[in-house]
């Protein structure tokens, strides 16, 4: 997981950059993003996104910035969001569609796969493999720091934002209240805090 | 049996309101204490296997989905954690090529962030309490973390060395 940037999106965008290359067919994205995902275990996803798109010369590095910005915005998990954003971005509804399915799929497969087999165990799984998964969950549970940290640095630094993260932190992870009033709460003050302001 | 319908409104709900991390604890909310349909041991390893896995990390879900009701489950899960948010996305790309900055964007995004921020420490946590509940299970998450935060190794390469080392402790 890549840290979004704190600068706010650009003013002005320009309409379109100028075509590098014939816009990509959905069949085309969706075997794209199927690379990126076999590419990006363990992570790292848009930056894999970024890398494919480059080298095909479908999207510019300044598209790309404002997509992936955007992408932090909309709820959901961030790869996925990216790969419908770009989809449809180059290629509509169909290459939204074709874009999602290719990053899903590699993984969809792999993991049903794991299922069946660590699942499929009556009375359980053998304690070798048991102890070789807490092995990678305490493993996993560091990735998810080393991802969070970036996130919460760049919220730290807005205005009123060690406050709302302790308050988020503390509601969420101590008191276990449910997410969705506590982020229309949090969130409203953040607006209320942020409110766009006519320039004097 | 689970009711896939109920399943997947559960996992449209939790795909919708994750923002820009996983959401751990509010998964493990839903689906260990409201619902029953998983357990904590469950959930941590679907979180472990996630990051193993090619694609996104939540692909835990699969396995949660498939944990509380077989390979429909898995399917609905899938299709209800990713689906909804994926046509947001698409949405708000079509969109956003036709309006460009608004001050209101830029406000959304700064309150939103450091909620994010809280999101993903709660998550940290309750992952955590699940996990770390030996004093080897702590040397090794704070070796991963350091091995992660030091060098470019891959995280793959990081949850599966753990796991070799789990099994030679017997954690």
């Amino acid at each position: 997981m890549t840290a979004p940037s704190p600068a706010p999106p650009a003013a002005s965008v320009p309409e379109d950059d100028p075509a590098t290359s014939a816009p990509p067919t959905p069949l085309a994205l969706a075997r794209m993003f199927a690379g990126v995902a076999l590419a990006g275990i363990g992570g790292g996803l848009p930056a894999h996104t970024r890398r494919a798109l480059a080298r095909r010369g479908w999207l510019g590095d300044e598209a790309f910035a404002e997509t992936f910005t955007l992408a932090q915005l909309t709820p959901g998990p961030n790869a996925v969001n990216l790969a419908a954003m770009v989809g449809a971005r180059l290629s509509g509804k169909a290459g939204a569609a074709a874009s999602v399915l290719g990053v899903l799929l590699p993984g969809l497969a792999a993991m049903l796969a794991v299922s069946v087999v660590t699942l499929g165990h009556p009375g359980g799984l053998p304690p070798t493999l048991q102890s070789a998964l807490r092995g990678a969950a305490c493993a996993a549970l560091a990735v998810l720091l080393g991802a969070a940290l970036p996130v919460v640095r760049v919220g730290w630094g807005v205005r009123g934002g060690p406050v709302i993260t302790v308050l988020a932190f503390l509601a969420l992870g101590v008191f276990r209240l449910d997410l969705l009033p506590v982020l229309l709460v949090l969130v409203g003050a953040g607006l209320v805090v942020h409110r766009p302001r006519r320039a004097p | 049996m689970t009711d896939l319908g109920e399943m997947f409104l559960a996992f449209a709900r939790l795909g919708l309101i994750s923002f820009g991390g996983t959401n751990v604890a509010e998964i493990e909310r839903a689906l260990v204490l409201e619902r029953g349909w998983i357990d904590a041991q469950t959930l941590a390893n679907g979180f472990a296997l996630g990051q193993l896995m090619p694609g996104p990390n939540m692909l835990a879900v699969t396995h949660y989905g498939y944990a509380a009701a077989g390979l429909g489950g898995a399917l609905v899960a899938t299709l209800g954690f990713y689906g909804p948010t994926a046509l947001v996305s698409a949405g708000a790309a079509l969109a956003w090529q036709r309006h460009s900055a608004h001050p209101w964007v830029i406000a959304f995004r700064n309150a939103l962030l450091p909620f994010g921020g809280g999101v993903v420490l709660a998550g940290a946590l309750v992952l955590g309490q699940t996990s770390v509940t030996s004093w080897g299970a702590a040397g090794l998450a704070a070796l991963a973390f350091l091995l992660l935060w030091r060098t470019r190794v891959n995280s793959a390469v990081v949850v599966l060395g753990a796991a070799v080392l789990g099994a030679l402790l017997g954690l």
